[in-house]
């Protein structure tokens, strides 16, 4: 996986339609579970409340993450399931679709995970998820505000992710 | 010149130099912080400016000295020059950059949109601190400049100003009408030194040449 960026946000990818209201929600959490960002845009059923919305978003990944894992029939060497794995390591999962919602996932080397939640029929979002892991790098990271490891306040970053989002295929 | 550095280096070593200036060596005193973050910009400016000006000509007078500062040395440490540049012409300058590399990825808090009475005093406050910290991270440039022009001979006072982010201002004060006026205040001090201290014309010789110096160091720390 390639996660090195210029100075300057690269081009997003190209996105073939522009049609508004495709991605749902995005969740970005750290390698401790803090979730530092939840924004959404398009969400229309709330079952639970935020805390534990949260928690098992981030529970669900972990345990899919370890799941894949397992089960890898091309692997040779398994840990036992429930281990802990590195960013990395094993076989990295990338999205499931469902009926009604497509959920893609990305871990960034530094245990940034970050999970966007679209329409079913949208492509392989892997790129978008690495561009959005570029906007995290360029406008929290290197703001001098912001502290590592604190739920994200940054406008620029929220303008330029609602803008970006809004033209995911 | 010379060898490189990347740029999200030194965005991050300055980052945490005033973030440790403010919350570490001194907390709750952000204006010694500030000094000290100044002092040190003062250093680099200086010796940046003896760097970029070795192959040139001496400057005719101060507002070509200004003018160095706006293109070449701007565009040696940011890669653009200074957009816009205003003057009384009796000493003073505002140096107005759209875009200031350092500041365009700051952002602050989104602030909150309620229109709650009891938070009424909240929102001022608020807006202090993000103020407050945005304008800790221009001590830097402020030092940078002074460093920079008294170098070339002109002793001044720099202050900065963000209307909206990314965009800043920078005063630059010339001190000479402070100078003059701190010089005449010591001719002063002098002829009535003389007097009193007729019978130790010795040590009245050691106090005039002491305090001279300080004056000279207040002056360019004035405000």
């Amino acid at each position: 996986m390639q996660f090195f960026g210029g100075s300057e946000i690269s081009p997003s990818p190209p996105a073939p339609t522009a049609s508004g209201n495709n991605a749902h929600m995005i969740y970005v959490f750290n390698r401790n579970g803090v979730c530092l960002l939840y924004r959404e845009w398009n969400r229309p059923l709330h079952t639970l409340n935020q805390q534990q919305d949260h928690k098992l978003m981030f529970g669900l990944l972990f345990s899919l993450k370890s799941l894949t894992a397992k089960m890898d029939p091309t692997s040779a060497e398994k840990g036992n399931l429930g281990v802990p794995q590195l960013p990395g390591q094993g076989c990295s999962f990338h999205s499931f679709r469902t009926n009604t919602y497509k959920l893609s996932f990305m871990e960034s080397p530094s245990g940034i995970k970050i999970i966007l939640v679209t329409h079913p029929r949208t492509g392989d979002l892997r790129e978008s998820l690495k561009y959005i892991y570029n906007l995290y790098v360029e406008y929290v990271v290197k703001n001098p505000i912001y502290t590592p490891g604190t739920p994200i306040r940054c406008e620029l970053f929220n303008t330029t992710l609602d803008q970006y989002a809004r033209s995911i295929a | 010149m010379g060898r490189e550095v990347s740029e999200s280096c030194v965005d991050s070593l300055l980052t945490e130099m005033v973030s440790s200036y403010c919350d570490r060596f001194y907390a709750n005193k952000p204006e010694l912080a500030a000094r000290r973050i100044e002092a040190i910009g003062f250093q680099v400016g200086h010796q940046l400016s003896e760097r970029y000006t070795m192959e040139r000509p001496r400057f005719s007078d101060n507002l070509e000295a200004i003018k160095f500062i706006c293109k070449d040395f701007w565009s040696e440490l940011f890669k653009k020059q200074i957009d816009n540049l205003k003057t009384n012409h009796k000493g003073t300058f505002v140096l107005q950059d759209n875009r200031f590399r350092w500041l365009a990825r700051m952002s602050i808090d989104p602030s909150s949109e309620d229109g709650d009475l009891s938070q009424d005093n909240s929102a001022p406050v608020t807006e202090n601190k993000a103020a407050q910290a945005t304008s800790m991270h221009l001590y830097f440039p402020c030092g940078i400049i002074r460093g920079a022009l008294s170098n070339l001979g002109i002793p001044c006072a720099v202050s900065a100003d963000i209307s909206s982010l990314p965009a800043c201002e920078l005063l630059v004060m010339e001190c000479i009408r402070l100078y003059l006026l701190s010089y005449a205040h010591c001719i002063a001090f002098i002829s009535t030194a003389r007097y009193s201290f007729f019978s130790q014309s010795r040590s009245s010789c050691m106090i005039i040449v002491i305090f001279h110096p300080c004056i000279s160091e207040r002056a360019l720390r004035f405000r």
